[in-house]
């Protein structure tokens, strides 16, 4: 099969994909985008639902989401219908309970009689919890485990709000090297060959970096990692299984992945950033999305004088009054919003150049939070007239 | 008391609300005052060099500015340095720490590479050499686990090194005297969701004291509402719109403003004071800097 399809986008992806994945740094908007892309593919037809993580309340309400706990909530039609939507397919949403999906995870591949031990061990919970990647890990884990039952035309993924989003696609490596036995038996020494019963400080000391170890952090530290270490043996192929396979349904047919940024410099830099590491794992980007990004009012116009402003106002008839004069404060305003405005425009060419042929969406800034169904549906008309 | 009184300010808040750009604010307005300051940045890109516009240090101690010294504090370092400390004897950290793995490992073990790099932290402000610390903390949920970490120790392990360590930290952490927590916000819902949370998390999981809440980007109104109305109306005169939109969208964020401003004091009983949106020609450089220096400490 040589034939070459046409280049991706996000209509086409919200039309054929099965899996799109949202990526970006936090508090760039990504869960409103998600929730935009998702609200869309059901308005067009599909089956559609997003997987958030933590949505702001008012979000959260809009799409009847009231409970944690990987419950999935279909949105009801007249809340749809009330927001101007008339859709052809359905529109459900999720959130996502971190915390209960390692559980989950755990339930399903570790014998009973273990189970309880590993559950109350510290060294799962920094697993599950505190852990660099282990929610990026666990998000997708459970996406794929959703993507895997068919129920659905589309997942949109919300993915966790990290610092960075490169932590997005390490966190499955990072999980590995967690559990892998080999750096693990270095440290310790014979204790794990020795198996459980032989689990004690004694052959813990039989390592010399063992027992400089116990020096750091203490003897039970180490008894408890070893611990752990036992419990969770079993399930270390499930997780390179479950990678690996997380891995190749993110580089098919069925994904896409839409990267999230505002125009703010250092988010633009790490999405060019993330877009060159994507290429590189060949991940099929179906956009970029540039939120809140400041309108230029003047449209390029020159910023005018005061007194060319106040003429205007005489000339429209209106009063010039304060002090400092309108005329005046309306040109400062208009002077702030032109050197904002261009910062923007300077990043967000530069994010262009650096990430095509990839389509860029330029959403402006809305006057004020967008949390709503109809703040959504607004949010999807400026991402599908392409910019 | 003073906030630049404190030996160390620790700088918190969600992720993109400018919390490196109010450490280095503070560390000017504090060096300004004759204070010998640094700024710790914790396992992250530099950014406070950059923002005063010094070279970056590359991650050790270096001066960016007049009496303000920065770092980045790494794990794998702190480990090393704390490896020295509690291990003595070259040989036998040379074996620890000369094996692959274990610098790795050690990363895994529960809040020790966090309690190794905010003992570092800690460490600088006991030794006296600077007057005040300022620990640009990671963002809302690691901060917390972060500074939260000499407590948990406290709570689940047995006596030993790190318990040593874990309780003079922890009582540092928690001397009003000596150490404050900035919050620092946006006028937008979420982050001051946020705040809120971050503020009930320091006082009650931590037990630490709050120093200021920082509005960071603040819109002043600029328009009587009288004004606002005559923008209504159309004008005209396609340069009159323009300004009249740009003005109503301002209104909106100054609107937005004040209304966060209000919740933030309404419900954090700590004083909240805003910092000003500015609007750079070009980039955003150490004259911003210094311009938000002259309001991180209202007189």
């Amino acid at each position: 099969m040589t034939r070459r399809s046409p280049p991706l986008d996000l209509e086409r992806a919200l039309r054929d994909r099965r899996v799109i994945v949202c990526v970006g740094a936090g508090g760039v908007g990504k869960t409103t985008v998600a929730a935009t892309l998702a609200l869309r593919a059901a308005a067009e037809g599909r089956r559609a639902m997003v997987l958030t993580i933590d949505p702001a309340r008012r979000l959260a309400n809009a799409l009847g989401l009231e409970r944690l706990g990987n419950v999935e909530t279909e949105v009801d039609l007249a809340r749809l219908r009330g927001a101007g939507v008339e859709p052809q397919g359905r529109l459900f949403a999720t959130m996502l309970d971190l915390q209960r999906s390692w559980d989950d995870f755990i339930a399903r591949h570790v014998l009973p009689g273990q189970r309880e031990a590993l559950l109350r061990n510290r060294f799962y919970q920094t697993l599950s919890s505190a852990l660099a990647g282990s929610q990026e890990y666990i998000a997708t884990e459970r996406l794929y485990e959703v993507h895997s039952r068919g129920d659905y035309d589309l997942l949109v993924l919300d993915t966790p709000p990290t610092s960075h989003a490169l932590d997005f696609l390490d966190a499955p490596r990072r999980i590995l090297d967690f559990l892998d036995q080999g750096s693990f038996r270095a440290v310790t020494g014979p204790a794990l060959a020795a198996g459980r019963l032989g689990l004690k400080l004694m052959t813990l000391g039989g390592s010399v970096v063992g027992k400089a170890l116990s020096r750091l952090t203490g003897t039970e530290t180490l008894e408890e990692l070893t611990a752990f270490m036992l419990e969770i043996q079993g399930t270390y192929g499930v997780f390179k299984d479950r990678a690996a396979k997380v891995k190749a349904l993110f580089a098919s047919d069925d994904a896409a992945f839409v990267l999230v940024t505002s125009a703010h410099g250092a988010n633009v830099d790490e999405t060019i950033f993330f877009h060159e590491r994507l290429a590189a794992e060949r991940i099929p980007v179906a956009g970029v999305v540039a939120n809140r990004v400041h309108p230029d009012f003047l449209e390029g116009a020159p910023v005018p004088d005061s007194a060319a402003l106040a003429a205007a106002l005489a000339a429209a008839g209106l009063d010039d009054p304060g002090q400092p004069p309108l005329s005046e404060r309306l040109v400062q305003t208009l002077a702030e919003a032109r050197a904002i405005a261009d910062a923007d425009r300077r990043s967000l060419e530069r994010l262009a150049s650096a990430t095509r042929p990839t389509p860029l969406h330029r959403v402006p800034r809305f006057d004020s939070d967008l949390y709503d169904l109809p703040g959504l549906w607004e949010l999807s008309r400026h991402l599908f007239q392409r910019g | 008391m003073s906030l630049l009184d404190r030996r160390l300010l620790v700088t918190a808040g969600k992720g993109g609300v400018g919390r490196s750009t109010i450490s280095a604010a503070l560390a000017v307005a504090a060096a300004g005052r004759g204070k010998r300051v640094l700024v710790c940045e914790v396992n992250t890109k530099e950014q406070i060099a950059g923002l005063l516009g010094a070279p970056d240090t590359g991650g050790a101690i270096g001066r960016v500015a007049d009496g303000v010294d920065a770092v980045v504090v790494r794990p794998d370092e702190a480990m090393r340095e704390y490896g020295l400390m509690k291990l003595r004897f070259r040989v036998v950290y040379d074996a620890v720490f000369e094996n692959p793995f274990v610098s790795r490992f050690l990363q895994f073990i529960p809040s020790l590479p966090e309690l190794v790099m905010l003992g570092k932290v800690l460490f600088h402000v006991r030794e006296g050499r600077w007057d005040l610390v300022i620990l640009d903390a990671p963002a809302t949920g690691h901060g917390i686990t972060f500074l939260g970490v000499p407590q948990a120790l406290l709570d689940t392990i047995p006596p030993g090194a790190m318990r040593a360590e874990a309780e003079w930290m922890r009582d540092l952490l928690r001397d009003p005297d000596a150490t404050a927590v900035n919050l620092v916000c946006i006028p937008e819902e979420l982050p001051v969701n946020e705040t809120l949370e971050l503020a009930a998390a320091v006082r009650e999981r931590l037990g630490m004291s709050l120093g200021h809440a920082y509005l960071n980007r603040f819109v002043a109104p600029r328009f009587t509402a009288a004004e606002r109305e005559t923008f209504r109306a159309p004008a005209g005169d396609a340069i009159l719109e323009a300004a009249f939109r740009a003005a109503t969208a301002q209104s909106i964020r100054a609107e937005m403003s004040a209304r966060h401003r209000l919740r933030l004091e309404d419900e954090l009983a700590a004083p909240v004071t805003p910092l000003p949106l500015l609007h750079p020609a070009g980039a955003f450089d150490r004259a911003c800097i210094d311009e938000l220096a002259r309001h991180v400490v209202p007189t």
